[in-house]
């Protein structure tokens, strides 16, 4: 058995938010006691106040989550200001949950501890990790490079950096009834789960490929031995760099990208910076889209991911979109979850989060990377 | 049934959530307003610049465009005058072949008359001294017979050309302009061409519409003509094989098309280039001059104000497209 539930309320009162959820959860649980849970929630709420509603009605609960920039679920669409909870049932497949502190300064222990801590209440074989982070203390990349040293590809983990309200000031990560920040939450999937993922972005090159030949975690000094900045202004026709203008990254001569977005720049310097570190030696190109395009690539990856399920009904999907897509999407944002759902029955439930980075292996049973202004769909089951 | 104060109190419930729904979305779109405000406002200091900047590069582009003019006028001059120079240069090379064409038999000509000349001279002393013999008389007759005949053979030569050069330079004066059915004319010219092609195993047909009539110079298409089909004759089947020949015309919107076929060996691409120069020939040695093409190109691009382009594939044949205005009048 491994039935999943979702509640989604909109209500920006925390109690009424929360009871509202619970209640919805409550009535499609039908009797069943969920063994873990994601939450997320704008970050607007009294998230301590929700933790412990939610820890008095399952005080077993491996609970994780964090704030988000906005939030999808089946029941709601796409809602901003909102908060939804997706609970899973399951007497097969062991549902654990771990955190790690302090990941800014020592990224690879935190990591380790979280994963030891989840790892530990299953005598089952992992088979998935979810994993939520903070990505403002300390760059993003640097939690997903140590979460790929630490589990050394063993098990495929899918996540995103948690977020704000595209304020960048602060975010939290959630872990049974604590509010972290600089934290690393992971929920590990023990036994023989179902799954199968895919990952859409939908931009396109701008610029010719260039090397780049001088870069330090993520700032970017030169690009084939010229300025950075120059580099970018020409192509923008002396216009600063912007999230609409993210740079792919090609490492090791493959022909798969992630994307990197600038969120400053010096002119003094003529350096770029970027919200993750960019590779010395990698080959970039500046890239653009528009709305369509996005939407297009969301479709993508639902249908890829739909494509790979090894089984015949996933029991529940889960989405993790970049912020900035919905800021490029604008008030067609709520129209990236109706794209994707349009592919999915309407009986399977799902949630998802707006975030500030996804977290995906580039491609399948590859490294996992850290991703930007992309789209990644998850979809699970045991049949 | 009057409402119970449950549903009441479910009803202000709602209302309340709604209420706070409302709000919450009310404070995000105040916020979104200032950030668009803040926005607008840089876009409108951008936009100043944008205009500064834009003023800047008109100017410099007005500059350019004066620049511009005066290279272009200073092109244009310097065009004509290339024209003007390459039209000499053609002259000149036409006056030079002449020259040279002409040379030989006028050359042959002067050779055949000296010796008559000097013959005659040795043959008048022998018949004042009363010395003449028969022997003698016979030498002599001979060789004037034949000084003669080479004489008139090269004078013809020489006449000949002549009468080409003065084609080659579109005598506007012999060449009325009238209106007439094309396709029924090209017909007549062929009826005048039948004791030429009745010599060779070819066969000459004119297809296309026959409605279109044209105010132009029949004599230039007389000669378009005749001088296309004698240039198929002279060199597009060396081998003798039977060939055929079409003409074809199509009436388009503004133009005539006048397609000229011919199955032959076709011209080698290295000579594709040069075909419509003057004394151009392949087949000098067997009394080409070289001059058809040239006055089949004058005649189109001159007189009748079209054009004309040769395509050719060697074995298969060549084709002559002539487009001509509709009305050059």
């Amino acid at each position: 058995m491994f039935k999943v539930v979702v509640g989604h309320s909109n209500d920006p009162d925390s109690t009424e938010a929360v009871a509202e959820i619970l209640e919805q959860c409550f009535e499609s649980l039908a009797g069943e006691t969920p063994q873990a849970g994601i939450l997320f929630a704008a970050y607007d709420f009294d998230h301590s106040l929700i933790l412990r509603q939610i820890k008095q009605q399952f005080p077993n609960l491996e609970l994780v989550g964090g704030t988000s920039s906005a939030e999808i679920s089946s029941r709601l669409g796409f809602q901003q200001d909102s908060l939804t909870l997706m609970l899973f049932c399951s007497d097969e497949i062991d549902i654990t949950a771990g955190i790690g502190y302090q990941a800014s300064q020592n990224p690879r222990a935190a990591v380790k501890q979280a994963i030891a801590q989840a790892k530990n209440k299953s005598s089952q074989e992992m088979s998935l990790c979810l994993s939520f982070v903070d990505g403002l203390h300390l760059n993003g990349s640097k939690i997903v490079e140590a979460i790929e040293q630490e589990l050394n590809g063993k098990i495929p983990v899918f996540g995103g950096i948690t977020a704000d309200d595209m304020k960048f000031e602060q975010t939290h990560q959630f872990y049974h009834q604590e509010v972290h920040t600089d934290a690393v939450t992971m929920l590990i999937f023990s036994g023989k789960l179902l799954f199968a993922a895919g990952v859409g972005n939908g931009w396109h090159s701008l610029s010719k490929p260039k090397k780049v030949t001088k870069a330090e975690d993520n700032m970017l000094y030169e690009i084939d031995g010229k300025p950075a900045l120059e580099f970018y202004q020409y192509y923008l026709n002396d216009s600063s760099p912007s999230l609409k203008y993210p740079l792919a990254v090609f490492e090791d001569n493959s022909d798969r990208f992630y994307l990197r977005v600038p969120n400053a720049h010096d002119a003094q310097m003529n350096s770029v910076q970027f919200f993750a570190d960019i590779p010395q030696g990698a080959t970039v190109q500046i890239m653009e889209t528009n709305a369509q395009d996005i939407l297009n690539s969301s479709e993508t990856s639902i249908a890829n991911a739909l494509k790979n399920y090894p089984g015949t009904e996933p029991a529940a999907a889960i989405f993790f979109s970049c912020a900035t897509r919905s800021s490029i999407l604008g008030t067609k944002a709520a129209e990236e979850y109706q794209a994707i759902s349009s592919h999915l029955n309407s009986a399977c439930p799902s949630i998802g989060f707006y975030t500030f980075g996804e977290i995906a292996p580039l491609q399948k049973d590859g490294a996992i990377c850290l991703h930007h202004e992309t789209a990644i769909s998850l979809i699970l089951g045991t049949k | 049934m009057k409402p119970n104060s449950l549903d009441y109190e479910q009803q202000i419930k709602q209302l309340n959530k709604e209420n706070r729904i409302l709000t919450k979305k009310l404070q995000r779109s105040q916020e979104r307003q200032i950030q668009l405000e803040e926005t607008n406002q840089k876009k409108e200091s951008l936009s100043k610049r944008v205009i500064l900047d834009l003023e800047e590069s008109r100017d410099v582009l007005e500059q350019r465009t004066i620049e511009l003019s005066e290279a272009l006028a200073k092109l244009k001059t310097t065009q004509e005058q290339l024209i003007e120079s390459e039209k000499m240069a053609a002259l000149g090379n036409l006056v030079a072949g002449v020259a040279h064409e002409i040379n030989t038999p006028v050359g042959n000509s002067v050779t055949a008359a000296s010796t008559l000349a000097e013959e005659t001279t040795s043959f008048t002393t022998s018949v004042t001294a009363g010395q003449l013999k028969r022997s003698t008389l016979n030498n002599y007759l001979d060789l004037a017979t034949e000084a003669s005949e080479i004489i008139l053979s090269n004078l013809q030569r020489a006449g000949e050309l002549i009468q080409s050069f003065k084609q080659v330079a579109v005598d506007r004066t012999s060449l009325e302009r009238r209106t007439f059915a094309l396709k029924s004319y090209l017909a007549e010219i062929l009826v005048t061409l039948e004791p030429q092609l009745k010599k060779t195993p070819h066969q000459v047909t004119v297809t296309g519409d026959d409605t279109i009539h044209i105010s132009s110079y029949p004599g230039a298409f007389a000669q378009i003509v005749t001088n296309l089909i004698a240039n198929s004759i002279a060199h597009a089947y060396p081998t003798n094989k039977p060939g055929s020949i079409q003409l074809d015309i199509q009436q388009q919107p503004q133009q005539i098309v006048i397609q000229y076929q011919d199955d032959g060996c076709g011209i080698e691409s290295q000579y594709l280039n040069n075909i419509f120069e003057p004394f151009f020939t392949t087949n000098r040695d067997h009394g080409g001059s070289g001059l058809g093409m040239h006055i089949v190109y004058n005649l189109v691009t001159q007189k009748l104000k079209g054009t004309i382009k040769v395509t050719s594939q060697v074995n298969l044949g060549t084709i002559f497209t002539i487009t001509l205005p509709f009305s050059d009048s």
